[in-house]
């Protein structure tokens, strides 16, 4: 605070520019997305539930595996709500462990031919059948006549390209990250149907496998992301990949064409070039699972349609563990990296003393520039080192958010919060233990807790103070 | 009234605030990343206030001193939460400094502590104009309006969008004045910014009265305003200095 020491600052501030215009750049890289897929399955939830409130006959609470034991009726006591959500819970994350451990199994065996295939027909699956069913319900509500081959023309079309950009590298980045977020607002806007107590035991039960999944010696996600990384090897799955974004557009949009096709000139298997990319930049983060997730979702839609046999709800409880894997293993390890990365800019030209900090950075750097020319070496770097955040992490912050806006819009704002500071959290502990950690833990249990404390404490106080127009 | 008045009321109570985020705060992720972590904080605090009166509501009608405890209990905890967040402040303003002489950047200057500031006190703002106005506004899209018994000339939305954008700008600007106070050790600030602030909280106390709101009201906004050119004085002033001295240099 010393005045002596801010004024030389300010003469080269005026050319240089502060380090307030790019600290922070990559965090909100990740934040932004989040907030938007929030957002929207916000507006989409007010959107659709006002005028079927009362009745809504149409829609009752979906049968799908999440409530395969105990579907909950408003008529109920507490307490048998509460041991029916918990054996729904139980009933789902076991479900969802067993199709991780399949999804396990199968990429040990190498099907990873089939497991690619089997990600791109459910994001077409959700897309086209569960995004369809919701397009119907707003033209419905909003009376907007349309006839049903060009619905069916836009839609076919719509998902078609949303199934080439998950997976083909020659699509933008923008329209890749348009893609995810949309498939996640309509997994959690069908999520965020099931019964209230279902969706937050649900919720707590998703964020503690979520930990034990990614942290525990043998946790099955843990397992898939040291197997990927010890056979060099990805993972087709969904995750969002912060690194060429909307935000610093000028910057990233250019580089992202290059670094494309770079990485597809890489030694990998030359078959697999467009999911090397992802590969590549979530060397490993689980990245098929959210895919997976999706794709159970609208699994579990049709199913309902149908007669929920029992084995649709098996394979929806896959996917929906397969989204879960690949929450756990959405928060890449490159946080540290990114972080660091000015530092790599300065020195580079300096090539003075690297600091203790950077040390880690740099092997990072070298392991990658190793096998790539030098003058490629830095967008490499650059390549690699976006936060990536699974696919189901965006869902189920989404379903939070989602579940709290049926009660008020003081509960959102709480949640929206809660969440985004348990991100904020999690994002520092990335940069500080440099593995692939969890993200739903720390901001579930955060949106949780700040739902209740708005719901019971809040609300009454400041709806009683701001009816009387007392404010401070 | 429907969807116009809403997004009407939305705009009385927060366009400044969305002007100064898309202007100021949005071309910048750390200003962003302050602003989310501010509101975070007054979140916090709010909880906290009523946690602790939860127990006394809902007061009985026609009381008014327990409004007034309620104010002033609530007034001096928030300006103690101000304090921990300049401690807070202070805290990243050296990382800050650390990180920058590390990738040999310039250190902060006195323009961006000062947008820090105002970023802070804009996350105060909005947090205050979300939870009190903003989440009560989704009647207002609708086909009716609402009016309190005790003001019965104007709707209660446009009431409180005014008393929220009153308050809006007393939070973002004295949290300027405050920080600026803190920084530079001077008394003067450091107590204007609480006595503005329970002043135009106690102003609002007017609005108990039947028709309150119609004196009120004017009141809030003028106390608005006399933060907005405390502040501006007081910023011109550093900057001119700072100026000077950077001449001399």
């Amino acid at each position: 605070m010393d005045p002596a020491a801010d004024s030389p600052a300010p003469a080269a501030t005026s050319t240089a520019s502060t380090i307030l215009d790019t600290l922070g750049e990559e965090v909100l890289a990740v934040m932004s997305p989040v907030s938007i897929c929030m957002a929207l399955v916000v507006l989409l939830i007010s959107i659709l539930s006002p005028p079927s409130s009362p009745a809504s006959p149409s829609a009752p609470p979906p049968v799908t595996a999440a409530t395969l034991v105990y579907l909950e009726s408003p008529s109920d006591s507490p307490g048998q709500k509460l041991v029916g959500a918990l054996l729904d819970a139980a009933v789902f994350v076991a479900l969802v462990a067993v199709v991780t451990f399949v999804l396990v199994a199968l990429y040990y065996y190498r099907c990873t031919g089939f497991l690619k295939n089997y990600m791109r027909f459910s994001a077409f699956f959700v897309l086209f059948s569960m995004g369809g069913a919701i397009a119907i319900t707003i033209l419905r509500r909003l009376d907007v006549p349309l006839d049903a081959p060009t619905a069916l023309l836009l839609l076919f079309n719509a998902s078609a390209v949303g199934v080439l950009s998950v997976f083909a590298s020659a699509v933008p980045i923008l329209v890749r990250q348009g893609y995810m977020v949309t498939l996640a607002v309509i997994v959690a806007a069908w999520l965020s149907r099931l019964p209230e107590w279902t969706t937050w035991i649900m919720l707590v039960a998703l964020a503690v496998y979520d930990l034990v999944a990614v942290l525990a010696p043998r946790g099955p996600l843990r397992m898939l992301v040291e197997l990927a990384s010890s056979r060099d090897d990805e993972l087709p799955a969904l995750i969002y990949e912060s690194r060429p974004t909307v935000g610093p557009a000028e910057r990233s949009s250019s580089y992202a064409p290059a670094m494309w096709s770079e990485e597809m000139q890489l030694p990998a298997d030359s078959a697999r070039s467009g999911v090397n990319q992802y590969e590549r930049a979530g060397q490993q983060d689980n990245l098929g699972s959210a895919m997976v997730e999706m794709r159970d979702l609208g699994g579990s839609r049709s199913r309902v349609h149908q007669t929920t046999s029992s084995s649709g709800s098996m394979l929806q409880m896959g996917n929906l563990e397969a989204g879960q894997i690949s929450n756990q293993g959405g928060s890449a390890q490159h946080a540290v990296i990114q972080i660091e990365q000015p530092e790599e800019e300065e020195r580079a030209p300096l090539v003075s003393a690297a600091s203790a900090n950077s040390a880690v950075a740099n092997e990072e750097h070298r392991q990658i520039s190793s096998s790539d020319p030098p003058d490629e070496d830095f967008e490499m770097f650059e390549s690699s080192k976006g936060i990536k955040l699974g696919l189901g992490d965006f869902v189920f912050y989404s379903v939070l958010v989602g579940r709290a806006a049926m009660y008020d819009l003081m509960t959102v704002y709480a949640c929206y919060l809660a969440i985004i500071a348990g991100l904020g959290c999690t994002l520092i502990l990335l940069s500080i233990c440099r593995h692939a950690l969890p993200a739903l833990p720390i901001s579930i249990m955060l949106g949780v807790v700040f739902y209740f404390l708005t719901r019971l404490l809040m609300e009454p106080f400041v709806v009683g103070a701001s009816t009387n127009l007392v404010m401070f | 009234m429907t969807v116009a008045a809403g997004v009407g009321y939305a705009l009385i109570a927060l366009g400044p605030a969305f002007s100064l985020f898309t202007g100021v705060i949005a071309k910048k992720p750390f200003l962003v990343l302050t602003l989310l972590s501010s509101t975070l904080f007054w979140l916090i605090s709010l909880i906290v206030i009523s946690g602790i009166w939860r127990g006394f509501l809902p007061v009985k009608s026609g009381a008014w001193w327990p409004y007034v405890l309620l104010i002033l209990t609530s007034v001096m905890f928030q300006e103690g939460i101000r304090l921990v967040f300049w401690r807070l402040y202070k805290k990243v303003e050296e990382m800050l400094d650390a990180f920058a002489d590390r990738i040999s950047k310039p250190r902060l200057s006195l323009t961006d502590k000062m947008l820090i500031s105002l970023t802070g006190g804009l996350g105060h703002g909005l947090a205050h104009a979300v939870f009190f106005c903003l989440s009560l506004l989704t009647p207002a899209f609708g086909r009716a309006t609402f009016y309190v018994e005790r003001c019965s000339r104007m709707p209660f939305f446009l009431v409180s969008a005014i008393i929220s954008l009153g308050f809006l700008l007393i939070h973002t600007f004295s949290m300027i004045i405050a920080f600026n106070g803190y920084g530079e050790r001077k008394k003067s600030d450091q107590i204007f910014v609480p006595v503005v602030h329970l002043i135009a909280a106690v102003m609002t106390l007017i609005n108990l009265a039947p028709g309150g709101c119609l004196i009120g009201t004017p009141l809030l906004c003028v106390m608005a305003a006399v933060t907005l050119q405390y502040s501006w004085r007081m910023v011109e002033q550093r900057l001119t200095e700072q100026q000077h001295r950077q001449f001399n240099s």
